[in-house]
């Protein structure tokens, strides 16, 4: 076992500080860029680790994971487009924050949130793996079912005011998430031969496309000015206010190490759902979607935190539960290191030097947050004219990456039109985009279901984890749906009076 | 007509061609009872649903209220030309990018953007532009590794 | 497969990687027409071709005279790939890692591209199918599985749908004459964490993704889908001695554009045999359990045309093609 001395030595004596910092500067600076995900970040890494000390190449995989899930946030703050899938939900209430002259304060708090997420995430990591292992393992296709209905239940509070359009958004959002090679017989669907659309829409795309683009375009030609920021100082979040916030990074730690643990949608689903718990635990749940500080602080804490625990299910059984951890995956096995319980046995210099990287890693993006972000804040407070052209170019060169493929840059051009037309018909994107993110699991896990069951649908309630989920999602609906109709009869009477 | 009306429609109209498209999905033996059609078929229907119920509120509500004019508030200031005009920009980038390479074409793609949007017509524009392009250029195609497309016309030079 | 020992192994293959240029001068590699010859693979960095060749261009500089690159063109499960090397010059500078993704996605989505354009080299390696469960489960042996399958509903797993894995359960069922549900996942991890719990009897995957767990005793082989048995584990059965008669190749090679120089597809047939011999790959693709299977070139597009009819056959019968 580890001593004292080992950890000392780990953190003075060999480079593994500047290993760990600079695999957070790198995931910081993937992660903040659209369309470069966590996991393209990652593996971007990947060949230069190859002649690496295995214990180093790891720890950096692993501290490129934690810059890329903070990383994202920045872009999502500053210019409405989430840089990897779990900042969408970030966007709601840090782009409105900077809308209203406070980008610096939103990158406080979301950076001071990702720490306590990642924090929380490792510390789970060190202490937690085995129990936390075996709740992965209980995870079974009802499961996964109930999980994603639970995901979709939050479209029933994010649609804005009108649940038609919300579902009408959501239904579309399932739509495109069924393009590409179907989950069970394997046929493909909606491709109508074209090779880029086997693989499906990318989230990512719709993501850009609904946010960013959409964005661009009604700024176009605005003659409202924007509210620029008159600093570029970032405010980091006072101690009252840390506390203040208490409750939503809570919520987004505790979703945060769920959804870690679970095969699936890599951090969005906890974002969004602790976006919408902090709403409803908030004693100002009125002020989310218009700037809300813990609408920013509950996705961020829950995203950070994914990237420390979804390194339990790889660690303990070699089960890569994103895009992610598989290209760390890929890393433990290029270094001939196979994951899984003998791991932390015999190569426990590896999993120490993860432990003690990732930890560098965190305290270190305080520091490495202060000096880049108002740089970030400076760029995006140039003339409007320059600026959109610069967000335009850096957009669809991101989207190139995914898979260096100018089709992608047409789908996401054609869902920027698509999310205009919706926000002048007054659609929320949100329920689309959850549609996408979860269409893939609901469906394959539902017909897994099916065929495990024979076709029996009691297969649902025979399943303990199924049965919970399921009912959670069944309280929010109708918690969202009485609280939905009673604002609307409020504003009607308001109107009848006036 | 209201926009709810004309959304109602729209959405009929994509939950009958997402049906209509759903019928040239292969039927295999390997699927399973509910079958690559199913969702497919069942999400056309709740779509159709939710179309239908729009149309039919909006009807109503313009029934009841004819005379009081909706204040409408799309959320956006921009006109609906304008910001296709943008979005237009970007397809035209798209479509030059094989030819031109990446290069050229992100520093025509920021200097047609910032005319768009009013930016004097100064050589400020070209030095945004070419160094923009240059910017990306070493950190999408040199720091990041990515494959942005060299160009068609300036391949024979490399 | 003892972890140390990979530990040792994975040392041993970077110590070689440093020594290589010294190495070269010593080894004769053949002369090449190219200086520098890229593979193209359609997984992503750290997925299965990528990894497989990464490790080989280690050790093939010491066989043929040219620097290798690899070069991920994911996307279109193989479509872009193969359309990536269908139109490269067929000078031997550029091949394609292929696996049987690349004949069913021809198959399946009928790219632009699709196998029957690429000119099939040498085949490298074959990767071990294999059906597991787990050691706490009911199941001792391949025939009990298929018991349980006859009394009740058995509850099969294949890592991917319309794959290699798929057929084979396909083809068990038959030769077993039971029906049991298979249901398919979306890559061996998850199906591994289902057959770990209970849900699934069986899992049929490959070897690769189960070293873990085979190295902790959490899972047991119950059967190969290989020709023979695997070196490596002699006390699991084949299929085909288990009374059914199945048996697959998933095969590992590479292809090029059509019309590559006889002189140059010499070269590999020869660089290739020696290769497989090298005593510090061997050590290292035997840790990965992967089985040499030479196919020279002379023989090679036989053994890929033969793969994709008995596959799109195989396919048609199901209706998941037309």
């Amino acid at each position: 076992m580890t001593t004292f001395q080992d950890i000392i030595h780990l953190l003075t004596g060999t480079p593994l500080f500047f290993v760990a910092i600079g695999g957070l500067t790198w995931g910081i600076l993937g992660g903040a860029l659209p369309g470069i995900s966590a996991s393209i970040t990652m593996a971007l890494v990947l060949p230069f680790t190859y002649t690496m000390d295995p214990a180093q190449a790891i720890a950096l995989l692993a501290c490129v994971y934690i810059g890329a899930e903070y990383g994202g946030s920045i872009p999502a703050i500053l210019i409405r487009t989430p840089g990897t899938n779990s900042s969408a939900a970030t966007v709601i209430d840090g782009y409105e924050m900077n809308r209203q002259g406070r980008a610096g304060e939103a990158l406080g708090i979301s950076l001071m949130s990702g720490v306590v997420g990642s924090l929380f995430g490792l510390a789970m990591l060190i202490l937690l793996t085995e129990p936390l292992s075996w709740l992965a393992l209980a995870f079974t296709p009802p499961s996964y079912f109930g999980l994603g209905i639970l995901g979709l239940s939050v479209i029933a509070s994010m649609s804005g005011g009108s649940l038609i359009k919300g579902l009408a958004s959501a239904t579309i959002g399932l739509m495109i998430a069924t393009v590409g090679t179907d989950p069970i017989s394997g046929v493909t669907r909606f491709t109508f031969d074209i090779p880029d659309l086997l693989g499906g829409i990318e989230p990512v795309l719709v993501m850009v496309g609904l946010f960013a683009l959409t964005e661009l375009m009604s700024q176009s030609g605005s003659t409202t000015v924007l509210q620029l920021n008159e600093t570029i100082r970032i405010k980091l979040p006072s101690w009252s206010m840390m506390k203040r916030l208490k409750r939503s990074q809570t919520i987004g730690c505790i979703l945060g190490l769920f959804e870690g643990l679970t095969p699936g949608g890599g951090g969005s689903i906890a974002a969004f759902m602790s976006y919408n718990e902090a709403k409803r635990w908030s004693k100002t749940p009125e002020t989310f979607g218009k700037g809300s500080e813990e609408g920013v602080a509950a996705p961020e804490a829950a995203n950070n935190t994914v990237a420390s625990t979804a390194l339990i299910p790889l660690l303990s059984f070699g089960i890569p539960s994103s895009n992610s951890t598989a290209v760390l995956l890929g890393g433990l096995l290029m270094h001939g290191l196979i994951p899984g319980p003998r791991l932390f046995e015999q190569s426990a210099q590896v999993i120490d030097s993860i432990y003690v990287g990732s930890f560098i890693a965190i305290v270190a993006q305080i520091g490495v947050g202060m000096i880049i972000l108002p740089a970030c804040i400076w760029l995006v407070n140039r003339p409007r004219a320059y600026r959109a052209g610069f967000i335009f170019a850096l957009i669809l060169s991101g989207i190139f990456t995914l898979n260096n493929s100018l089709f992608d840059l047409g789908i996401a051009l054609a869902l920027g039109l698509v999310g205009y037309l919706m926000r002048i018909a007054g659609f929320p994107v949100l329920p689309m985009i959850l549609g996408v993110v979860l269409g893939h699991m609901v469906e394959s896990s539902y017909r897994r279901s099916l065929v495990l069951s024979g076709g029996d649908h009691i297969i649902f309630l025979q399943d303990p984890i199924a049965v919970f989920l399921l009912s959670i999602a069944l309280i929010f609906v109708v918690f969202s749906l009485t609280r939905e109709f009673r604002d609307a009869r409020k504003t009607k009477i308001e109107e009848a009076h006036s | 007509m209201s926009k709810d009306l004309i959304s109602g429609v729209v959405l009929l109209a994509i939950s009958g061609t997402y049906y209509a498209w759903s019928g040239g999905i292969a039927d295999s033996t390997l699927s399973d009872e509910v079958g690559a059609t199913g969702l497919p078929h069942v999400l056309s229907f709740v779509l159709a649903i939710l179309a239908v119920l729009l149309i039919v509120r909006a009807i109503l509500v313009s029934r009841a209220r004819t005379a009081i004019a909706t204040g409408a508030d799309d959320g956006s200031d921009a006109s609906l030309p304008r910001a296709i005009g943008f979005l237009l920009l970007g397809a035209v980038y798209v479509f030059v990018l094989p030819f031109i390479g990446y290069v050229a074409g992100t520093a025509l793609l920021i200097a047609a953007v910032a005319l768009y949007e009013g930016a004097p017509r100064n050589w400020v524009v070209l030095a945004a532009a070419g160094g923009g392009a240059v910017l990306y250029w070493a950190l999408f195609v040199k720091l990041l590794g990515v494959h942005q497309p060299v160009g068609s016309l300036f391949q024979g030079l490399l | 497969m003892n972890l140390m020992k990979s530990i040792g192994m994975a040392a041993l293959g970077i110590a070689t990687a440093a020594i290589l240029s010294g190495a070269s001068a010593m080894a004769d590699p053949l002369p090449y027409p190219n200086k520098v010859v890229t593979l193209v693979t359609h997984s992503s960095p750290g997925g299965g071709s990528d990894v497989f060749l990464r490790e080989m261009t280690k050790h093939l500089g010491k066989y043929i005279g040219a620097t290798f690159i690899v070069e991920n063109a994911q996307g279109g499960s193989g479509a872009k790939a193969m359309a990536r090397v269908a139109t490269a010059p067929a000078d031997g500078s550029v091949f394609y890692a292929t696996t049987p993704t690349y004949i069913y996605t021809s198959l399946m989505s009928k790219p632009q591209n699709t196998y029957k354009d690429l000119d099939p080299l040498v085949n490298i390696f074959a990767d071990s199918e294999v059906i597991y469960t787990r050691t706490d489960g009911p199941f001792k042996s391949l025939k009990d599985v298929i018991e349980h399958a006859k009394k009740e509903r058995g509850r099969w797993g294949a890592a991917n749908p319309a794959s290699l894995e798929r057929q084979a359960a396909e083809q068990l069922k038959r030769a077993a004459g039971v029906t049991p549900a298979i249901v398919t996942h979306e890559g061996g991890g998850d199906m591994m964490l289902n057959v770990l719990n209970g849900t699934l009897d069986i899992g049929i995957g490959e070897i690769q993704e189960l070293r873990s767990q085979l190295d902790a005793g959490t899972i047991t082989l119950l059967a190969t889908f290989n020709p023979e048995r695997i070196v490596e584990k002699p006390d699991v059965p084949t299929v085909k001695e288990s009374g059914f008669d199945v048996s697959l190749v998933k095969f590992r090679g590479l292809a090029g554009p059509k019309g590559i120089p006889e002189t140059t597809t010499a070269i590999w047939d020869e660089a290739i045999k020696k290769l497989l011999e090298d005593p510090d790959y061997k050590k290292a693709y035997t840790a990965e359990v992967l089985v040499p299977q030479f196919i020279p070139h002379k023989d090679y597009p036989a053994f890929i045309d033969n793969f994709g009819s008995t596959t799109e056959a195989f396919l048609k019968s199901t209706g998941a093609i037309k």
